[in-house]
Order: C-alpha cells, then sequence, then structure tokens
C-alpha cells in the first residue's frame, strides 16, 4: 500500500471534518450570539408600558408598542383570513385538476416566482395599484400585501400535501360513487389536513415578520387606531423607524418589538413542527 | 372454452374488449361472462392483465389521462363504455375492495355512512341499522360495536380491510370487484375474509383477482386464468384445477410458471 | 332492509337518481370553476405586478434610456438618476454574501449528516431551520448594534493587514475602518442566508441511500471522499437548487442589508466603501419621493430588481432540469 498517497487522504479527511466542525461551531456561535443580543437588550424593555402604552412621539419620554402590537395582529389576522381559502382552493386545483390543464404548469411556475420574488417589489406593486389609487396608506394595503406573500407559501405546500395522499384513498373514495368535489374536500382534503394546517402556519410565521411590504402600504401610525383603513401601525415598521433613530428610548422599543416579533416568529414556527408531528 | 353460465343470469358480459396504457396494449379481445351471485375468480402471473380487467368493470381506469378501453361491457344490458355513462352512479352500482386496506380518515361510523348518504337520504335511526347491518355483513359488527366513534384507522390491518368491505356493502351495490383483498392480510384475516365472500355472495356478485390460486380454488365457483393480457381459459373453478383445457393453464396451476 | 333508490340492479337512471345526478354533476362543476378562479388568480397577479412596475418605470425609462443602468448618478434635485451604483451594491453584497455562505453551509450540512452524533442532530438540526425563520429586521439590528462596532474595531483593520496588502485584489479590503459598508453587508447577509442553504443541503443528503454511502465506505473511503465524491454529485441537482434559492434571496433582501450598508450613492473600489443596493435604497427614499422622475426611477429600480430575481429562478429551474435529465440518462 502507498502510504504517502494513503497519509494525503487522511490528511485531506481531517482538514475537511475539521473545517465542517467549525462551521458549525461558527454557526453556533453566531445563533447563540444574536439570540443572547436580542434577549437581553429586548427582555430589558418588556414592562406594563411596553404592551400598554402607545408609540411615544419623538423626543418624548417613555411609552411602549401597544398600537404596533395591536395593529400587527390586526394585519396578520386579516392576511390569515384572506390568504388561507385562496391559496387552499388553489392548491387544490393544482392538485385535483393539474395533471390534465395547462393552466396548472404555468401556475406553478408562478408560484415560484412568486416565492422568491423580493417583498419590496411586492409592496411597490400594493403601493401603486391600491395607495396611489386612494391617495392614503391603509392597513387593508399592508394586508394585501401580506397575502400576495401568503398565498404562494400556502398554496405550495397544500398542493404538496395533497398529492403525498396515496393514490389508493382516492380510488377507494371514487369507487364508491363519490362526486369529484367531496373526494378532494372530504376525503382528500382531510387526509392532508395537518399538513395543510403546518403550511398555513409557516405563511403566518413567514408573514409576521416582514417589514418591506409594509413601508409603503400601511406605513405607520403614531397614535393608536384600529381601524383598518387608515395607516396602520405596526411592528416591523416601527422597529425600522426607531432602531435608526438617534433616541434612546426608541431604540430600547425597538429592540423589545424585535425579541416580540422572534418570539412570534419561532413560537409559530415550534406550534407548525409539534402540530404536524403529532397528527401524522 | 366451455360456459357453464349459459343457464346462469350473467351480470356482467365482456365482449371483444381491448384495453390500452397509452400505445400498449394491455388487454387483447376479451370475451367472458360473470355470472349472478357467484364467485368468479381471476388468477394469472404479474402482469397479466387482470387486476386491469377488474378495473374495466368499475371504469376505475378513467382517473388516468393515456389510458382507454375499447369494446362492449354490459352491466345487465346496460354497455358502461358508452360516452357519456354517469361514472358516479356506475361505481355505486359497483363497488371495489383494495389490496391495501383504505379506511378514509374519519370515525368508523362515518367511514360506511359516507358512502351511503352519497345516494340516499336516512334519519338518524334508519343510518344507524344500516351501518349495523353493513358491519354484520363483513363480521365486524361484534368487534367494533363499542368504538363505532373511533377513527377508522385506529383498527387492525385485517379489521381495516372488513370495514372497506362493509363500507362497500353499505351502498348496496349489485356488483362487488375484490383486487387481491387479502394479500396484504395475515392468515387468521385472510381466512375470515375468505369466509366473508362465500356468504356475500348470495347477496351480491363478486369478482375476486387473486395471485393465491389456493385461494381462488377454495372460494369460488368461476376461474377465469389469464396471460400476458389475453384470457386463457375460463371455465367452473373444479374444471379449471381438476381438469384444465389449455397446457398454459395447467402449467400455471402445477406450478411450472409464477 | 331498506330498499336502494335504484330497484333495478343495473345502471337505468330512474327519474330521482337523474335528478341527483344532475345536480352532482353540477356541484363539481362548479367545484371545478373556483378552485381554478383562485388558481388563475396567482397568474392574473403575476401579470399585474409586471405591469404595474413597467407602467410606473416607463418615465423613467424613457427619459434616462438604456443608459439609466449604467450611470451612477443620483441627483434628486437635479432630477438625474442612474441605476449603476444600486445595482452594483445588490450584485456584489449578494455574490459576497454566497462566496462565504456557500462552504459554510457545507460544512455545516457535512457535520450534521456524517459527523454529528445521533442524539444530537435534531436538537441541532431544529437549530438550523429556526435561525432560517428569524426575521430579516433582526438580523439588520444585529449588524448594525453589535456586529458593525466589532466590524470596525477588530475585523477591518485585520483584514487590511493581511488582505488588504497583496496587490491589486489589495484595494478591495483597504479603506476608512467604518464598519458599515458592502462588505458588512455581505456579511450579514451571508449569516441570514447560511441557515437557508444549510436546510436545503441537509435534506437532500439525508436521502441519498445509505447502501451508496455504504459501498463507498466498503471500498476504504474516507468520510470526507464519501461526501465530495459521492454524495455531492449525486445530490447535485438539489444543491444547486438551493443556492440559487438561497442567492435569491439574498438579492431580494431589504432589512439586513438596508441598516448596515451605508446608503451612499457611489461605487468605490474598496469592499469596505459604503454603497446601496436596490432594496435599501427603495426602503430609504420610496417614502419621500414625488411623483416625477425619482418615483418613477425608484420603480425602475425595483422592475429591474424583479427581472434578476426571475432570470435567477428560471435558471435554476432549467438547470435542475438539465442535471435531473443527465441523472436520468446516467441510471
Amino acid at each position: 500500500m502507498n502510504t504517502s498517497i494513503y497519509k494525503s487522504r487522511k490528511r485531506k479527511n481531517t482538514i475537511g471534518l475539521f473545517f465542517s466542525v467549525f462551521a458549525m461551531g461558527l454557526g453556533m456561535f453566531v445563533l447563540l450570539w444574536i439570540l443572547f443580543v436580542l434577549l437581553s437588550k429586548g427582555f430589558a424593555a418588556f414592562d406594563l408600558n411596553f404592551f400598554m402604552q402607545s408609540t411615544p412621539a419623538a423626543g418624548s419620554e417613555g411609552g411602549g408598542m401597544a398600537n404596533a402590537i395591536v395593529g400587527s395582529l390586526m394585519m396578520v389576522v386579516s392576511c390569515t383570513l384572506i390568504s388561507t381559502p385562496v391559496g387552499v382552493l388553489a392548491g387544490i386545483f393544482l392538485a385535483e385538476y393539474g395533471d390534465r390543464s395547462k393552466i396548472a404548469g404555468v401556475t406553478r411556475f408562478v408560484t415560484d416566482i412568486m416565492l422568491s420574488a423580493p417583498s419590496i417589489v411586492i409592496g411597490l406593486f400594493v403601493y401603486a395599484i391600491v395607495v396611489a389609487q386612494v391617495k392614503h396608506f391603509s392597513g387593508w394595503a399592508g394586508t394585501i400585501a401580506l397575502s400576495l406573500l401568503a398565498v404562494p407559501v400556502i398554496l405550495k405546500t397544500t398542493e404538496n400535501m395533497l398529492r403525498l395522499v396515496p393514490s389508493t384513498l382516492r380510488e377507494a373514495a371514487y369507487a364508491l360513487g363519490t362526486p369529484k368535489w367531496k373526494v378532494s374536500l372530504s376525503i382528500i382534503l382531510r387526509a392532508a389536513k395537518s399538513g395543510v394546517i403546518t403550511g398555513v402556519l409557516l405563511a403566518v410565521a413567514r408573514v409576521s415578520g416582514e417589514t418591506a411590504p409594509l413601508l409603503f402600504t400601511a406605513l405607520n401610525n403614531q397614535f393608536f387606531s384600529a381601524d383598518m383603513s387608515k395607516p396602520m401601525s405596526n411592528l416591523p415598521v416601527v422597529i425600522y423607524q426607531f432602531a435608526l433613530s438617534p433616541y434612546e428610548n426608541w431604540v430600547n422599543l425597538a429592540w423589545g418589538g424585535a425579541l416580540l416579533i422572534t418570539l412570534t416568529v419561532l413560537g409559530l414556527n415550534i406550534l407548525a413542527r409539534v402540530f404536524f408531528r403529532e397528527k401524522s | 372454452m366451455t360456459q357453464e353460465t349459459t343457464d346462469l343470469k350473467n351480470a356482467i358480459e365482456v365482449k371483444n374488449l381491448d384495453f390500452y396504457y397509452g400505445k400498449f396494449k394491455g388487454l387483447k379481445g376479451i370475451n367472458l361472462n360473470i355470472a349472478e351471485n357467484k364467485v368468479t375468480a381471476f388468477i394469472g402471473p404479474s402482469g397479466c392483465g387482470k387486476s386491469t380487467l377488474l378495473r374495466t368493470f368499475n371504469r376505475m381506469y378513467d382517473l388516468y389521462p393515456g389510458q382507454k378501453a375499447v369494446g362492449e361491457i354490459n352491466l345487465y344490458g346496460e354497455n358502461i363504455l358508452e360516452e357519456g355513462r354517469d361514472l358516479n352512479l356506475l361505481r355505486s352500482k359497483v363497488g371495489m375492495v383494495f389490496q391495501k386496506p383504505t379506511p378514509f380518515p374519519m370515525t368508523i361510523y362515518d367511514n360506511i355512512a359516507f358512502g351511503v348518504k352519497l345516494y340516499e337520504r336516512l334519519n338518524k335511526s334508519e343510518m344507524d341499522e344500516r351501518v349495523e347491518w353493513a358491519l354484520n355483513k363483513a363480521a365486524l359488527w361484534g368487534e367494533v360495536k363499542d368504538k363505532l366513534g373511533q377513527s377508522g384507522l385506529s383498527l387492525s390491518g385485517g379489521q381495516q380491510q372488513r370495514l372497506c368491505i362493509a363500507r362497500g356493502v353499505a351502498v348496496k351495490p349489485s356488483v362487488l370487484l375484490l383486487d387481491e383483498p387479502t394479500s396484504a392480510l395475515d392468515p387468521i384475516s385472510t381466512g375470515k375474509v375468505e369466509e366473508l365472500v362465500n356468504e356475500l355472495k348470495n347477496d351480491y356478485t363478486i369478482a375476486i383477482v387473486t395471485h393465491n390460486m389456493q385461494q381462488a380454488a377454495r372460494v369460488s365457483d368461476f376461474t377465469a386464468f389469464m396471460y400476458l393480457g389475453e384470457l386463457m381459459e375460463f371455465n367452473s373453478t373444479s374444471q379449471i384445477f381438476l381438469k384444465p383445457n389449455r397446457k398454459e393453464t395447467e402449467d400455471y396451476i402445477t406450478g411450472r410458471f409464477g | 332492509m331498506k330498499s336502494s333508490p335504484d330497484a333495478s340492479k343495473g345502471i337505468k337512471l330512474t327519474a330521482e337518481v337523474a335528478k341527483m345526478m344532475k345536480f352532482q354533476r353540477f356541484q363539481d362543476y362548479f367545484f371545478h370553476k373556483i378552485t381554478l378562479f383562485f388558481a388563475s388568480l396567482v397568474l392574473v397577479i403575476l401579470a399585474g405586478i409586471l405591469i404595474s412596475l413597467v407602467i410606473n418605470a416607463w418615465p423613467a425609462l424613457r427619459e434616462f434610456g438604456p443608459g439609466f443602468f449604467f450611470s451612477t448618478e443620483w441627483d434628486v434635485v437635479g432630477e438625474k438618476f442612474g441605476g449603476l451604483t444600486a445595482i452594483y451594491g445588490t450584485l456584489i453584497t449578494s455574490i459576497l454574501a454566497l462566496i462565504i455562505a456557500i462552504p459554510v453551509s457545507f460544512g455545516i450540512a457535512v457535520f450534521l449528516t456524517e459527523i454529528c452524533p445521533n442524539w444530537l442532530k435534531r436538537p441541532l438540526g431544529t437549530a438550523v431551520e429556526l435561525l432560517a425563520a428569524v426575521p430579516s429586521i433582526i438580523y439588520g439590528m444585529f449588524g448594525l448594534f453589535v456586529f458593525a462596532p466589532i466590524f470596525s474595531s477588530h475585523i477591518q483593520p485585520f483584514l487590511t493587514d493581511t488582505v488588504g496588502q497583496i496587490p491589486f485584489l489589495g484595494v478591495l479590503f483597504r479603506g476608512p475602518a467604518n464598519g458599515i459598508g458592502l462588505l458588512c453587508a455581505a456579511l450579514i447577509l451571508a449569516f441570514m442566508v447560511i441557515p437557508f442553504i444549510t436546510s436545503v443541503m441537509r435534506d437532500v443528503f439525508e436521502i441519498v441511500p445509505p447502501v451508496l454511502k455504504e459501498s463507498a465506505y466498503g471500498i476504504g473511503c474516507t468520510t470526507w471522499e464519501v461526501v465530495t465524491r459521492i454524495v455531492l454529485p449525486y445530490t447535485r441537482a438539489g444543491v444547486v437548487g438551493g443556492v440559487m434559492l438561497g442567492l435569491g434571496r439574498a438579492l431580494g433582501e431589504t432589512m439586513a442589508v438596508t441598516f448596515v450598508i451605508g446608503n451612499a450613492h457611489r461605487i468605490t473600489p474598496s469592499f469596505f466603501a459604503p454603497g446601496s443596493s436596490i432594496a435599501s435604497t427603495l426602503a430609504n427614499e420610496f417614502g419621500e419621493a414625488e411623483p416625477g422622475l425619482h418615483y418613477s426611477s425608484l420603480f425602475a429600480l425595483g422592475l429591474t430588481l424583479f427581472i434578476i430575481t426571475f432570470i435567477v429562478l428560471a435558471l435554476a429551474k432549467w438547470m435542475l432540469a438539465n442535471m435531473e435529465r443527465a441523472q436520468g440518462t446516467k441510471n
């Protein structure tokens, strides 16, 4: 055996594996660093005021993020209510009629484009067709922008989950003489239920943290407002504004908001994971 | 091909049936009759077309573009291959049980009620009766009567398959198609299902595909031997197994090829 | 025993059954149309986006012509705009981010699939996936408040003294150590994109059939050899797809970049210098842009970004299709 070749191979292996461990260590280090910073600076901002008071004016003391929290909640919930039926029904179309339809192939391709589309461009689009038309920003415009981001995610996961349902189940339903719509909804969709719900949860998680699409649609509102037809305060945009400002209390509030968003997004992700694992 | 079915009424009559998977001809010129209230078994090596033939009887192949059947299949005189046939109606009259048990993702009760609700309006007590009747017919009632509210998926494999049979029977079809119904089951469950088939034939016409020759011999009145898409021999079961007419039939039965 | 609605055994239609059938057919028709409608909605929206972007970008494109993409002018008052600075910033930060992210992601994926002890696999894997879900604004804040100062006080001087001394290439890594700038933005982007690419790589690595790896180990291959010579070629299509998707995300990323890119409208040779990306320009200026050439130029930038992302995605799909076809013929 040629020991020098063997030695060099072994060396390469050691270097390579060492690099992998190093990469993992680097990744963990960055993760922990970010989490540590987020938790320490964010928790420092959490107090009763944070959740009860509205955003403070420039230069004034104290304040909280109540209006931003409520605004974000309202927009995310509305977005979910709109995008779930659209995404699920479109996903059903692709799974049930997709093999015989030309539109299906194009729709799949377009969905992939929308999935990768920069969210700020979506914001521009909604600005152009909604805000510029009615000449003011609104919570509804923000909701529409978020829905445009959520629908492709829900569509794709719904189609994938429906396709995973074994064809024998589908055939068994047809074999009873079940009409197609009932096979799709009462049997297939039901069988894929947990996967579809997971897809919705993941879409909501993604959308909760998005800033760019809200920048030019919902804009922001210094005061507490539950009126979706007016500019609506929301966590991401407020964080953006406050973080880049010279005011210390604003920066603190920004960290608090950042922690709150992260906890929500991670919480939804974990919920989706646990839910899916339990039901399947 | 002697047909001892001439003095019996035919539930299904197949005339010159060809079947295509795209360009490939899966069935060639099939002619046979399925007698009413009898069990007809289809045997043959893998790929001979027995499942393909079974699936033409309820036009299951229609779900897949590129598959088509040419010829005539008469169900009580009506040609089911005709254009414009309502497939849902056909399938409610010709039920099917698959190789792998396929309980619906719902309660045991709902599994049975689902099919019935499609075509009949029954009130609660009538539906309860029907569910009990169907589960009795499938010899499952005793084992599940206290847990009708549990999911169908919570049953064992053999029980699930009997649930599927109950589900198929509940809608009162004329014909029951069984596609290798016991190949995924343990021997005890298999025995139970075979007993069932014997009883069910009093009310239904049964066509069963099986790769287990002994099962065909145990269970059926008539047997069709198929090979490479053609119907090689069709006769009463006792004839096929004791005095087959064709060499290919004899070779298969004696295990010279599988 | 109750009799079924159709008394005869065959499939002759009675009036009652015929009525039921007709209703069913209508239901099926309706269902088909509704689902088709929602699926087509997606197509309509994409068309709408393109059309709306083009219409709003048109005044600027007409005024400046193709020169728009090659000019670095950005004069709001004098109404002269050119997209080169932003395009350059977008491309450079994304490419640098990928150059860093790809090997690191590969290393982590290899660790998770080959080296990691079994009991650690799930928690670490989950940690990576959760990192991928963290909103980008968090990375932006982290970059601005925590990373940039350290970058400027420690890493930049280090780079200046080492890589910055190489003739020619060195000029990229020299300059005032301000912290924020193109390189900092690229690093933050890399942090963001690494979990994403790692997830994709790990997923494809895990579906390699164990028998394949076992036969390689069986002839005495080292772990590294198995990974680079067996696993990687086998999963080539998925890996490339994942990388391209990561690139697409990096190109369009707004928040992680806007905080730390410096927002300067000029191109300097050094990576230490501040710059802008398309997304950061839009984020910073769109709010105050008056309808006119400024507004329109911003839309032109948005359109450009959309098209670049589209091209990357289409390229990824094309490469994937080719690779899968090649693998198919090889098998």
